[in-house]
C-alpha cells in the first residue's frame, strides 16, 4: 500500500502520532467496551470474575434479553421511559423556540438582556442543587407551595409530592422546563440574530407586519436549527437524563420514576446482573440508532435537511 | 394613512408590554427558588420548621453555614472538584485541539478511515454495563483517575475545533512550513493561539461539566475522600439527622435541622458558579453555533 503513495515524510510520521492520540483513546473507550457487549449472550448474572465470562463464558442466547422482557416491572419502565421523553418533546422542545421568538419582539435591548441573563442561569446549575431547590419548594413540612395551596384553599391537606407517583412526571417536565428554558431560548436567539436583515427590509416592502414577518421569515430561518435540534431529540428518546430522574427518585415514587438508564443501574451495579444489564442496554442502544437513522431519513424527506 | 400608522405603534406596544410582562413573571419563578433557599440558608431551624419563613429570615441564624463550613467533607470535596476541573479540562483541551488539528490537514494519511472511527462512536457504543466492567477491568475504578482519563477526548468537541480550524486562512500553516516547523509546533504555536474563541467556549463546557458531575462518584467512587463536591451535596441533602459537633456549642446543635443545613450546603456549593456566571454567559453559546452550523 505504501509504494503507491508518495514518500512519508517526518511531517506524515508527526500527524499520524498527533491523531492516533484521539484513535487509541476511542479504541480504548469505545470500541473495547462493546467487545463487553457479549455479555448480553452469556451468563454473566453475580458473578465474581466478570473478565472470564466475557470470553470464556456459555452461550445463553437471547435468554437475557427473555428475562427482562417477561420481568413485571418492565411495562412500567418502557412506559415511563417514553412517556416522560414525549411528554418533554411536546413541552420542553417547542418552549424555547416560542420564548425565543416573543423575546426577539422586544426592542428594548436592556430588557432583553436582562431577562436572559436570569433565564439563563440555572442552566449552569448541577441536577444536585437545581432539584434541592424545586425539592425545597416542594417539602411537606412547610415547603412554599403546601403553604401557597393551603392558604388559598386548594387543598386542605399538605400534599407530599415528591412520595407520591401520580406527581413525579410532573415535577420531572416542569423542573427541566424552568433549567433548560433559557439555554435553548439563547441558542435559538442567536439563530434569529445570524438571519440576514435584507430578507426583513424585503418582508416590510411588501407590506407584512411582525406577525408575518415572524411567521414567513424568522421562523424558515430557524428551521435548520430547529431540525438539527428534534432529530437529536428523537434519537435520544429512550435517554432520559440520569443525573435529573435519580435527584428526583426514591423508594415511594420508584413506579413512575424508574426508566431504562436506571433500571439499568440498578441491576447491572447495584446488584451485579451484568449479562441481564447489558441485555437492556443493548436493546436501548438498537432501537436509538434505529430512531436516529429513521428520524434523519424523515427529515430528509419533509425538508430537504439532515444531519448527515 | 398618519392615523393608522399611529395605532400599528400603539397595537405593538402593548404587545410588548405583554411580552415584558410575561417575562418578568418567569424571571421571577427561577429567581424566587434561589431567593426561597438563601433565606432558609439563614433561618434558624427550629423557627423555620414552623412554617411561613418565605421572603425574609424570621430568626437569624448563622450556625447552618457554621456546621456546613467545619464539615471536612465539603472541604476534601472541593479539593477534588478543583483539581479534576483544572486538569481534566486542560488535559481535554490540549489533546483534543492536536487531533482536531491533525484531522484538519488534507494530507493526513487515512484520514476518511480516521474520520469513520470516531464518527461511529457518536451513534453507537457499549452501553453503561460493559464500560463500566471496562473501568474496573482497567483498574481506573475508585481512583481520582477515573474522574479524568476518560474524559481527556471527545469526538463531539474535536469536530467543534476541526469546523474552526477548517475556517482560518491555510497561508498560515504553508508559511510555518517553509519555515521548517514542525507539526507539534504549527499547531501549539500558530494555529493554537488563533482559535481562542472556540477554545474558550469549550474549556467552559468542559469546566460546567466537571464541575457539575456528580454520576462518576456516584457509581465508579467507593472512597469517601474521593467524592466530588456535588455528589457531597447529594449526601448531605439526603440527611435525615444533625450529627452532633464538638466545635458547636449543644444548644446552638440543638435549634439546628437537616433541612437549613441543606439549605446552607446549596449556597456554600452555588456561589463559585455564580462568580463565574457572567464569563460563562457570554462565550457558552458562541461555540455551540459554531459547532452546530459549520459542522
Amino acid at each position: 500500500m505504501r509504494s503507491n503513495r508518495k514518500k512519508w515524510r517526518r511531517s506524515d510520521f508527526e500527524l499520524q502520532s498527533m491523531v492516533l492520540m484521539g484513535i487509541v483513546f476511542v479504541l480504548f473507550f469505545c470500541y473495547v467496551p462493546m467487545i463487553g457487549l457479549l455479555l448480553a449472550f452469556k451468563d454473566g448474572n453475580a458473578v465474581l470474575n466478570i473478565t472470564n465470562v466475557v470470553f470464556y463464558g456459555e452461550w445463553v442466547g437471547f435468554s437475557n434479553f427473555e428475562i427482562f422482557l417477561k420481568d413485571k416491572n418492565f411495562l412500567d419502565v418502557i412506559v415511563n421511559t417514553l412517556g416522560l421523553n414525549g411528554l418533554q418533546l411536546l413541552v420542553n422542545f417547542p418552549a424555547p423556540i416560542l420564548f425565543a421568538l416573543l423575546l426577539n419582539e422586544i426592542k428594548q435591548s436592556k430588557i432583553k438582556r436582562s431577562i436572559q441573563t436570569v433565564l439563563y442561569l440555572p442552566y449552569f446549575l448541577s441536577w444536585v442543587i437545581f432539584g434541592g431547590i424545586i425539592l425545597s419548594l416542594l417539602r411537606y413540612d412547610g415547603g412554599v407551595l403546601n403553604e401557597l395551596l393551603l392558604a388559598v384553599g386548594v387543598i386542605d391537606q399538605p400534599v407530599n409530592y415528591i412520595a407520591q407517583p401520580s406527581y413525579y412526571w410532573l415535577i420531572i417536565i416542569l423542573s427541566s422546563f424552568l433549567k433548560n428554558v433559557g439555554w435553548g431560548m439563547v441558542i435559538y436567539l442567536a439563530a434569529i440574530a445570524g438571519i440576514d436583515g435584507c430578507l426583513y427590509e424585503a418582508a416590510e416592502l411588501d407590506g407584512a407586519n411582525r406577525w408575518q414577518k415572524m411567521r414567513y421569515v424568522t421562523l424558515p430561518c430557524m428551521a435548520q436549527t430547529i431540525t438539527l435540534f428534534l432529530i437529536l431529540n428523537i434519537s435520544n428518546l429512550l435517554d432520559n437524563g440520569t443525573e435529573q430522574i435519580l435527584v428526583f427518585q426514591n423508594t415511594l415514587n420508584l413506579s413512575r420514576s424508574e426508566v431504562i438508564d436506571t433500571y439499568i443501574l440498578k441491576y447491572g451495579i447495584n446488584r451485579m446482573m451484568y449479562s441481564l444489564a447489558t441485555a437492556i442496554g443493548l436493546f436501548k442502544s438498537v432501537i436509538s440508532v434505529i430512531l436516529l437513522v429513521s428520524s434523519n431519513a424523515l427529515s430528509k424527506k419533509l425538508t430537504g435537511r439532515g444531519i448527515f | 394613512m398618519e392615523k393608522i400608522k399611529s395605532r400599528k405603534i400603539h397595537a405593538v406596544s402593548v404587545a410588548e408590554v405583554f411580552i415584558i410582562a410575561f417575562f418578568v413573571f418567569m424571571a421571577l419563578l427561577t429567581v424566587f427558588p434561589m431567593w426561597y433557599v438563601l433565606v432558609g440558608s439563614f433561618s434558624e431551624g427550629a423557627d423555620y420548621t414552623r412554617g411561613g419563613v418565605i421572603f425574609w429570615p424570621r430568626v437569624w441564624s448563622f450556625a447552618n453555614y457554621q456546621y456546613v463550613l467545619i464539615d471536612i467533607r465539603i472541604w476534601k470535596a472541593y479539593g477534588i472538584t478543583i483539581a479534576r476541573t483544572v486538569l481534566g479540562t486542560g488535559l481535554h483541551i490540549v489533546v483534543t485541539f492536536i487531533v482536531a488539528y491533525a484531522m484538519s490537514i488534507p494530507l493526513l494519511k487515512f484520514r476518511n478511515l480516521y474520520y469513520g472511527i470516531m464518527i461511529v462512536t457518536m451513534f453507537f457504543g457499549g452501553g453503561m454495563i460493559p464500560y463500566y466492567v471496562w473501568l474496573s477491568m482497567t483498574g481506573l475504578l475508585d481512583t481520582f483517575w477515573v474522574y479524568v482519563i476518560p474524559k481527556m477526548f471527545s469526538v463531539y468537541n474535536m469536530l467543534v475545533f476541526l469546523a474552526f480550524i477548517r475556517s482560518l486562512p491555510g497561508e498560515l500553516r504553508e508559511a510555518a512550513t517553509l519555515d521548517g516547523a514542525g507539526e507539534y509546533r504549527i499547531c501549539m504555536q500558530i494555529v493554537f493561539p488563533c482559535c481562542k474563541p472556540v477554545i474558550a467556549t469549550i474549556v467552559l463546557w468542559q469546566v460546567v461539566s466537571h464541575w457539575n458531575n456528580y454520576f462518576d462518584s456516584m457509581y465508579y467512587v467507593m472512597n469517601g475522600d474521593l467524592y466530588t463536591l456535588q455528589y457531597v451535596l447529594k449526601i448531605i441533602i439526603n440527611e435525615l439527622s444533625v450529627q452532633n459537633n464538638d466545635l458547636i456549642p449543644p444548644a446552638v446543635l440543638e435549634t439546628l435541622t437537616p433541612t437549613v443545613i441543606s439549605y446552607a450546603a446549596i449556597i456554600v456549593t452555588i456561589l463559585p458558579v455564580l462568580f463565574v456566571y457572567p464569563f460563562l454567559q457570554k462565550q457558552f453559546a458562541k461555540g455551540f453555533m459554531l459547532g452546530s452550523l459549520k459542522g
